[in-house]
């Protein structure tokens, strides 16, 4: 089991301006439950319940991360102000405090 | 030339304001408005979130209830905007996604409707740009910051003017990620950001909207003629303010 459980949050600036930030909460290194909240624009605006959803249940690791975020960026959807790796940074950087 | 509809609404309240941007979309999607610019101000003074932001995380509830601001949680992204009823004018445009001037790719479409600001800023004397994603600038200081959304088959930027700004109320009213840093962080603002009152030394309400009015005229090569909201629109509104805007559900979403 990894140093990465419970209740964790992070705020993540991407270049450009817009800020990222997300509290979570990791049990036996899965996402158990997870909200994305920030000045970013995304749309249709109601995917980010989409994205929440699909994170959740997804092993806290930067590669299943990642591949989360490919596939619902590949979806019907599109992100102004952060890429799939702005996310994945966000999430990865998540620490306890 | 095509004409579009000017609304002037003065000032409203935070809940009746973006139930207003709403409903005005809904309509001018379903072509039973005009293509519409309405220029609007907020009273009581209001913070307006954007959709993805998390109320708690960025305003201070406490402070607002005692200065009497309200908060609301807009339908666009972005970031907090005070809507100083001593400072800040609100525009929004509402057009039908299928208009030839608007471009299919975000990014273009705010240049494209920020061009009617940008315009309005050179008529009151200021060097204006746009400055992407969202933002103008003047002597690279912001001077405005729009948000933009696409539902119904219809588009909807709306978005600030700046024309004088008290950046210490402001953040008395937004949480900093960092409260040792505060002091430090308003200084910072205050070299970032600038209003028509000081860049101009004055700033009269009136003329700001005449400019702006004739601003999006000329960037969009259309004619604005004063209109009021329909009936429709009126009661669309209503029910907006009623069952979303000034609902906890919608405003603690995130």
């Amino acid at each position: 089991m990894g140093q990465k459980n419970g209740i964790l949050s992070a705020d993540y600036k991407v270049k450009g301006g817009k800020l990222l930030r997300c509290n979570l909460n990791v049990d036996n290194d899965i996402i158990s439950s997870i909200k994305i909240t920030g000045d970013f624009f995304m749309y249709p605006e109601e995917k980010i319940e989409s994205l929440e959803q699909m994170l959740t249940g997804a092993k806290m690791d930067e590669e299943s991360v990642r591949e989360k975020m490919n596939a619902f960026l590949s979806s019907n959807v599109q992100v102004v102000g952060a890429d799939a790796e702005d996310f994945v940074k966000l999430i990865m950087s998540a620490s306890a405090n | 030339m095509e004409e579009w509809r000017l609304l002037l609404t003065d000032a409203k309240d935070a809940f009746t304001n973006m139930a207003i941007d709403e409903a005005v979309l809904r309509q001018v999607a379903e072509k039973k408005s005009k293509n519409t610019v309405r220029f609007f101000q907020w009273v009581p003074s209001t913070v307006s979130i954007g959709y993805f932001q998390g109320i708690n995380q960025e305003v201070d509830l406490g402070v607002c209830k005692n200065k009497g601001v309200d908060v609301v949680r807009r339908i666009t992204g972005g970031g907090a905007v005070f809507h100083d009823y001593n400072g800040e004018i609100t525009y929004s445009v509402a057009v039908n996604e299928s208009h030839p001037k608007i471009p299919r790719d975000i990014i273009d479409s705010y240049h494209v409707l920020c061009g009617g600001l940008v315009n309005g800023f050179k008529l009151l004397g200021l060097n204006a740009e746009f400055k992407p994603i969202n933002d103008i600038v003047v002597n690279n200081k912001k001077i405005s910051g729009s948000a933009h959304t696409r539902r119904f088959g219809g588009v909807l930027q709306h978005g600030t003017i700046l024309y004088d700004v008290n950046i210490n109320l402001m953040f008395s009213l937004l949480k900093v990620s960092d409260e040792k840093i505060r002091d430090k962080m308003i200084k910072s603002v205050e070299e970032r950001v600038t209003s028509i009152k000081k860049e101009k030394g004055n700033a009269d309400k009136k003329k700001v909207i005449d400019a702006m009015t004739k601003g999006f005229e000329s960037a969009l090569d259309i004619k604005l003629v004063k209109g009021e909201l329909s009936q429709e629109e009126i009661e669309i509104a209503e029910e907006l303010k009623v069952n979303k805007y000034g609902t906890k559900e919608w405003n603690f979403k995130r």
